[in-house]
């Protein structure tokens, strides 16, 4: 693939190019010259966009597809198709299939699917046999597959010896353990975050202190395990101080917040609209705050679309009936740039790769091109006709947003929204 | 005329002050109607009206059924067990089934919270919320202040409290918006197991004490523990429930006034209220059964005469 790149503004802290425009030509995905004018040399396609930035390709720490099991709400090709027109060259994928993916077998399935794919997919595998969350499913042999990390996805591993076992028997290979953040037992029933708001609905509460026990007994365990932890989409205000905690004692935790729960308080279910319905719930504006706080001085690693595409027939129901989960590829940079500068949501859109094994590369000659392209200023009104997913549950409609993406250059492709 | 500010009675957080006053008003026409020797009028003989309970329910089903049918309206009962509800059919198409057989108005009791703010924004027809999960249950509540209003002249600066189960109670909820829209105060009383955690940023006092709560109050609403609701045992025993909750005659004539009595029924006779509390002169209790049937009247006349427009 040799591409040249007219005329890009080059947002990459880590290149010597940054914050300047230039040309940037790419010969079979390499990145050969960077220049202010940089001549085609062989009639490479060029690529020449209105008020064009680039910055090294995103990436997602947690995404859902539905394949296999669910292709109603998402394949796996559509998914990646979709990460691409959203500007994320790498996306981890969650193992919420049917069957689960908590096999050798599983993992290398999942990789088939994305092979030579523009996006690099990684795989994560459950953490316990079916995501029943009572045996140990076969970690090691997942991760000689490819698995990038252990997740029984939205599902608490309510035993505390298994967490711990687990943490122990993955740190043998390195593996990365993710625990989801809710003790089963307090939040019950509950549907959305238990505050005033579900007071006056009548709908059923899911206490902060239910996330805030789990966190503190997973870091817990870890200090006594050792081994990797990653809590993935922690939503209070105590999560982060928690963390932030077990980072000074020099824990090897890392944690994500979905971009909905920096986003949206839980004020905004006042109507009962299932688009709302995520999990973790949305919580207080004193939660939204301190996760943002905490994604600005790093005490939150990822941030995370938590895309989950669910059919209409899972959302269009009461509410306690309908699934938890919104899309959220398509609007991840245009919301992330209503909370944080460009050069702060750059900065987020790329990092956490190398805890799920990505290789960073930045924008300088000689380097593999790893590329998002996009226009930073657009302003539009987030609607259907921007979805890419098979599945319409956004939590981001009609929301006005900032910055569209053109594409993305990796793994020696391109891919350009037209 | 004046008119209904909604198209729906879904909840009581979606009226306004004069909306329950002109309900009041039109209630206060309609008792006078259901005391006369023929009980009927033909005020909506054009109209079709589709009762939907997917939760079980006698006093309010029957209510609803006798103002239908005393306003001369067409009424076509359902309940979830003879559905297709057990057979998979989602909400939207078991009412749009109902609604393309030409009905007007829908009342719903549903268990799920939210039912009826859905199903409008789904279907075709006025949606009547005769109890939604622990949500609302606008009528209820209606009827309830409309029979302090009775008993009491106004409700304006009274001091209702409300006790027992308020965490499953669609009761207390709908009780308490309808009693602040008219400038009443509001308390709930009961195991702190059973209060919402956060039901103080309503505005409303909490209280656990049941004498403290009577010695407040001009009116006490007891409501029944929700058994069927409950995922755990809220209290140890039903006996030591009734220790603390229970309003018995004893501790009535200890107080240093006469307080007027209501329950929203079914009653537990012995558990949150004793047969001679129930049955005496300051109970209110069937005064409330009454009303109700002169309430839903008012509330499905004013509905209907926003769709005849």
């Amino acid at each position: 693939m040799n591409i040249l790149i007219k005329s890009a503004t080059i947002i990459d802290s880590k290149s010597e190019f940054h914050n300047t425009t230039q040309d940037v030509l790419i010969e079979n995905g390499v990145i050969t010259k960077i220049a202010k004018r940089v001549t085609n040399p062989k009639n490479y396609q060029e690529i020449k966009l209105e008020n064009l930035h680039i910055s090294q390709g995103w990436f997602d720490s947690s995404v859902s597809f539905g394949e296999p099991g669910f292709e109603e709400r998402d394949t796996i090709l559509n998914g990646l198709k979709t990460a691409a027109a959203s500007g994320f060259t790498a996306v981890a994928l969650n193992p919420n299939t049917n069957p689960v993916i908590d096999s050798n077998a599983d993992i290398t399935f999942i990789n088939s699917k994305a092979h030579r794919n523009v996006v690099t997919l990684l795989p994560i595998g459950a953490l316990t046999a079916s995501s029943k969350g009572i045996d140990l499913a076969e970690l090691y042999d997942m991760n000689t597959a490819g698995a990038v990390a252990f997740y029984d996805y939205k599902k608490p591993i309510s035993n505390p010896n298994l967490m711990k076992i687990a943490l122990q028997y993955a740190s043998n290979f390195d593996g990365l353990v993710c625990s989801f953040p809710q003790e089963h037992k307090i939040s019950g029933n509950g549907v959305m975050n238990e505050n005033i708001t579900s007071t006056t609905l009548g709908l059923k509460g899911i206490p902060a202190l239910a996330e805030e026990l789990q966190v503190a007994r997973d870091l817990f365990l870890l200090e006594y395990t050792g081994g990797k932890l990653h809590i993935p989409t922690i939503s209070t205000a105590t999560s982060v101080a928690l963390i932030r905690e077990a980072k000074k004692k020099k824990l090897d935790v890392t944690c994500s917040v979905a971009i909905h729960n920096l986003y949206f308080t839980d004020e905004a279910l006042n109507d009962f609209n299932t688009h709302f319905k995520v999990l973790p719930p949305l919580r207080t504006q004193t939660d939204v705050d301190a996760l943002i706080e905490g994604v600005k001085d790093g005490t939150i690693d990822m941030v995370t679309t938590d895309h989950n595409p669910i059919d209409v027939e899972q959302k269009k129901v009461e509410f306690d009936y309908a699934e938890y989960g919104s899309i959220g590829l398509e609007s991840a940079f245009g919301a992330l740039q209503n909370i944080f500068t460009l050069k702060k949501t750059i900065e987020i859109l790329t990092k956490g790769k190398s805890r799920f094994g990505v290789t960073a590369t930045s924008i300088n000659v000689g380097e593999k091109s790893n590329i998002t392209l996009f226009n930073p200023d657009t302003k539009y009104t987030f609607s259907k006709q921007d979805i890419v997913s098979k599945s319409n549950n956004t939590i981001f409609e009609n929301e006005t947003l900032k910055g569209k993406v053109y594409g993305i250059i990796s793994n020696n492709k391109v891919h350009l929204n037209s | 005329m004046s008119e209904l500010s909604v198209n729906h009675l879904l909840g009581i957080k979606y009226l306004n002050k004069q909306d329950i006053q002109l309900i009041f008003e039109t209630a206060d026409h309609f008792k006078e109607v259901i005391n006369r020797p023929i009980k009927k009028v033909p005020s909506l003989r054009d109209i079709t009206i589709a009762n939907l309970f997917f939760e079980n329910s006698t006093r309010t089903k029957l209510s609803f059924e006798l103002a239908e049918k005393r306003l001369s309206a067409d009424v076509l009962n359902f309940s979830s067990s003879q559905s297709s509800v057990k057979k998979g059919e989602t909400l939207i198409d078991t009412v749009n089934n109902i609604l393309s057989m030409k009905v007007d108005m829908v009342v719903m009791r549903h268990p799920n919270p939210g039912a009826g703010v859905f199903l409008s924004k789904h279907v075709k027809a006025s949606i009547i919320n005769a109890g939604d999960g622990a949500h609302e249950h606008p009528t209820q509540a209606l009827l309830d202040s409309y029979s302090i209003r009775e008993k009491l002249g106004d409700v304006k600066g009274k001091k209702v409290v409300i006790v027992g189960d308020i965490l499953h109670s669609r009761v207390a909820l709908s009780n308490i918006f309808a009693l602040q829209l008219q400038g009443a105060q509001v308390m709930v009383c009961g195991p702190k197991t059973l209060i919402p955690k956060y039901i103080d940023k309503l505005g409303v006092k909490v209280e656990t004490n049941l004498r403290t709560a009577l010695n407040w109050c001009d009116v006490a609403n007891m409501l029944r523990v929700q058994n069927e609701r409950m995922d755990i045992s809220y209290f140890p025993s039903t006996r030591e429930y009734t220790q603390q909750f229970g309003v018995n005659k004893e501790l009535l004539n200890s107080l240093n006034k006469e307080i007027t009595i209501m329950h929203p029924g079914p009653i537990n006779r012995g558990v949150e209220i004793t047969s001679d509390v129930a049955d005496s002169k300051q109970s209110i209790i069937l005064d409330q059964v009454q009303n109700g049937v002169a309430i839903r009247m008012a509330v499905i006349y004013l509905l209907a005469s926003k769709i005849k427009q």
